[in-house]
């Protein structure tokens, strides 16, 4: 037995306690264990991290499951020990699904007011540059999952002021031709044959949606398809009659929806189960979420959709989303709260490693985190965190490495099931299903 | 053909969506002077009125309608009886009455947050399916909306011109101490109206959700637009509003339609403007606001 006294505010670390936190990933829980297991923290005080987080409005489903995420990870970590001794403390403001001035206001206000070490978020409706300047001015730590590649470009053009922001995913550049990739796969396979080389795309209005939608349109030549309708959407939009009157008058092979809000992709799908088109539908990421599925029902059985971060099915990731589900709900997105979860839990190892965090203006000791972190290779049940060392995004699997285990990979799932979360359909090796025929093409 | 067929189908759900949004601000406007800025709010609170009847009571689903309508109204009647009844008549009342249900949305909204979360719910409220008009499918669901605005509407509508508190209504928006002069208890012909106006956001907020989720935020794109059709039509008359509604309901549908989504509002804004250049007042109102 160790004389070790505990710090003030901890929990001690025991094999209970361990074993509770091992949804992260057996290995990193005892990476970080075994690293508070010798820490002789000078004080016990609570680490604070803050979320500023979409908690309301249009967004909201994710920004839920981002504070959900966040929360299981601090248990589980306070519960191996906190980060060497020292307790994770979350304070979350509420960026009400608004853009960059709500957004640095929180960000700044948890700088300001709780003095937080780092600010770990899920997405935000911001452009993907809101958090830069508060983070550098503050030298703290960001890691959030916005998905856009203004954000490695943004880092690339001033790296050695902009240290501290880490984008937990890919950017969104890899979604349209790895769409279009996955559609060539499954062609191949004999799992879908177009009826005709049309493809429509609906895009919303901001720039990840766009720039998604630009790259399915710029490479569908090279893939043999022809654009048939290019739409943009003003969102949220729940009357989606017009946009299905031009599908239904030339009815395409494939359609690509990456406006990515879950209760409009779900009232799409509603209206489209009307008098459905002979099409693949492909939706992006928002279908992720159980709130697509609830909205919807049966009509999303059948539905395609991708994302660069999202729960696996693998060990891992179904221990995961299992204790996540139980934990919160059926209706709880494991997808989306995993973002969060395996962030935080990547920091307080990156932290740990560091030598504990650092408080705002402490730039030395947060310099050594993100050097931490910018080496880490990190397995969760979202996929391996390994970061672009001159962008700070992580590497996309199979679009930047052919190495599952060294890139965040780049799913593709299915509904084949209203009732449960969609079925991992590639890449390998984490498929545990093959691409179904939806119902309303084989009629 | 089919592409006119759509253009109705989605135009009249729009406008009929709109219309019944619409009216009660009109209604309110008209009779009291006052722009209800809470008017979203009880659109949002008829939804989960109607959600809350059906999901958490357990009541059948064509109680839901009712039941949005009858929490709207008491939402109505509660907004008076707490706020409006101490300040109508008072010093700049159209001002701070503005101020005060900001406030009162601002507060409804948080307890809606508070009491049901963030989560976009699906309105129990709601038919799937539809029937074919020629190639274009026409859903269930759109032709209870406009069925329903209609019959709300063409209620309110009898209510206003063939009875008594029709009558009291319309006094009071003519001329208040003439009204007062003639036996109308004008206090009480305030809540009334609060109480029909509340009711019909409350079943618009229910025909609107049906359409897309529930949200805390959900009555605030319609209140827009409901406030923009009330420009149109001229602040405070209520038929006017109910034929502008339309209207931009079938020009947006069909700007949609031939020019792209994105491009439905801008037009009908745009649109707006330029009416306004033309006819400031609005599509039915003088100078003198005209009521009813």
């Amino acid at each position: 037995m160790s004389d070790r006294k505990e710090p003030r505010g901890t929990v001690p670390t025991n094999r209970r306690n361990f074993l509770k936190a091992a949804g992260a990933g057996v290995g990193s829980a005892a990476v970080l264990a075994g690293l508070n297991g010798s820490a002789t923290a000078a004080s016990g005080e609570p680490i604070p991290i803050g979320c500023p987080a979409p908690l309301t409005g249009i967004v909201a489903a994710d920004g839920i499951e981002f504070r959900r995420g966040l929360e299981l990870a601090a248990e589980e970590i306070n519960e191996l020990g906190g980060i060497l001794g020292r307790p994770v403390e979350l304070h979350f403001v509420d960026t009400e699904s608004k853009g960059d001035d709500v957004v640095i206001q929180a960000a700044q206000r948890l700088v300001d007011r709780q003095n937080v070490h780092a600010l770990i978020t899920g997405y935000n409706l911001e452009t993907g540059t809101a958090l830069f300047d508060v983070v550098a001015d503050a030298s703290i730590i960001a890691m959030h999952a916005n998905t856009v590649a203004i954000h490695d470009e943004t880092v690339k053009s001033e790296p050695d002021r902009l240290w501290g922001t880490f984008q937990i995913d890919p950017p969104e550049i890899f979604y349209g031709v790895g769409f279009l990739d996955f559609v060539k796969d499954i062609e191949a396979k004999g799992q879908f044959e177009r009826p005709n080389n049309k493809i429509a795309i609906i895009t919303g209005p901001g720039t990840y949606s766009v720039n998604i939608a630009n790259a399915m349109r710029d490479n569908a030549a090279n893939y043999g398809l022809e654009v048939s309708l290019y739409e943009t959407v003003k969102v949220p939009i729940s009357e989606w009659g017009p946009t299905l009157a031009k599908l239904r008058a030339d009815p395409p092979a494939i359609i690509a929806v990456t406006h990515f809000y879950p209760q409009d992709q779900a009232q799409f799908m509603l209206q489209f189960a009307n008098d459905p088109t002979n099409s693949l539908v492909y939706m992006q990421y928002g279908a992720s979420l159980a709130a697509f599925r609830d909205v919807a029902g049966e009509a999303t059985e059948g539905v395609v959709y991708a994302t660069v971060i999202g729960a696996l099915q693998d060990e891992i990731g179904k221990a995961f989303s299992k204790k996540y589900i139980a934990r919160y709900g059926a209706n709880s997105s494991p997808n989306s709260g995993g973002q969060t979860y395996q962030a935080l839990h990547s920091y307080a190892v990156a932290a740990a490693l560091a030598g504990g965090s650092g408080a705002p203006y402490e730039e030395e000791q947060n310099k050594a985190v993100a050097n931490r972190l910018k080496n880490l290779i990190y397995r969760g049940p979202m996929g391996t965190y390994r970061c672009v060392p001159d962008t700070l995004s992580a590497y996309c699997y199979p679009s930047q490495t052919n190495d599952p285990s060294l890139g965040m990979p780049h799913i593709f799932s299915q509904v084949q099931d209203h009732k449960s979360d969609g079925v991992l359909i590639a890449p390998v090796p984490y498929d545990v299903a093959s691409f179904k025929t939806p119902g309303w093409m084989k009629s | 053909m089919d592409v006119f067929i759509q253009i109705i189908a989605t135009g009249a759900t729009l406008g009929a969506m709109y219309a019944l949004a619409s009216v009660g601000l009109a209604l309110i406007w008209g009779t009291l002077g006052m722009f209800n800025m809470a008017h979203g709010l009880f659109m949002t609170i008829g939804a989960y009125g109607s959600y809350s009847a059906v999901a958490y009571l357990g009541l059948p689903v064509y109680i839901g309608l009712p039941a949005g309508f009858v929490v709207g109204g008491l939402t109505g009647c509660i907004t008076h009886l707490l706020i409006v009844k101490f300040m109508v008549g008072t010093r700049n009342f159209g001002t701070n009455i503005m101020v005060a249900t900001a406030g009162v949305a601002i507060v409804l909204e948080d307890l809606i947050l508070k009491g049901f979360g963030a989560y976009p719910f699906r309105q129990p409220v709601s038919l799937t399916g539809g029937f074919r008009v020629g190639n274009v499918v026409v859903t269930y669901q759109s032709l209870v909306i406009v069925a329903v605005a209609a019959a709300l509407i063409a209620m309110t509508a009898f209510l206003l011109l063939k009875t008594k508190l029709g009558r009291a209504i319309r006094a009071t928006a003519m001329n208040l101490d003439a009204a007062r002069l003639m036996g109308v208890r004008t206090e009480r012909t305030y809540l009334q109206v609060l109480a029909i106006a509340g009711a019909l956001a409350g079943a618009a907020g229910v025909l609107i959700s049906s359409l897309a989720t529930l949200s805390p935020q959900m009555g605030g794109d319609p209140m827009l637009k409901a406030f923009v059709i009330c420009v149109v039509a001229g602040l405070g008359h209520v038929g006017g509003t109910g034929l502008a509604a339309v209207s931009l309901g079938l020009i947006e549908a069909a700007v949609q339609y031939f020019l792209g989504v994105r491009f439905g509002f801008p037009v009908m804004l745009g649109l707006v403007i330029l009416f306004l250049v033309w006819r400031p007042n609005g599509l039915f109102g003088k100078k003198v606001v005209v009521r009813l």
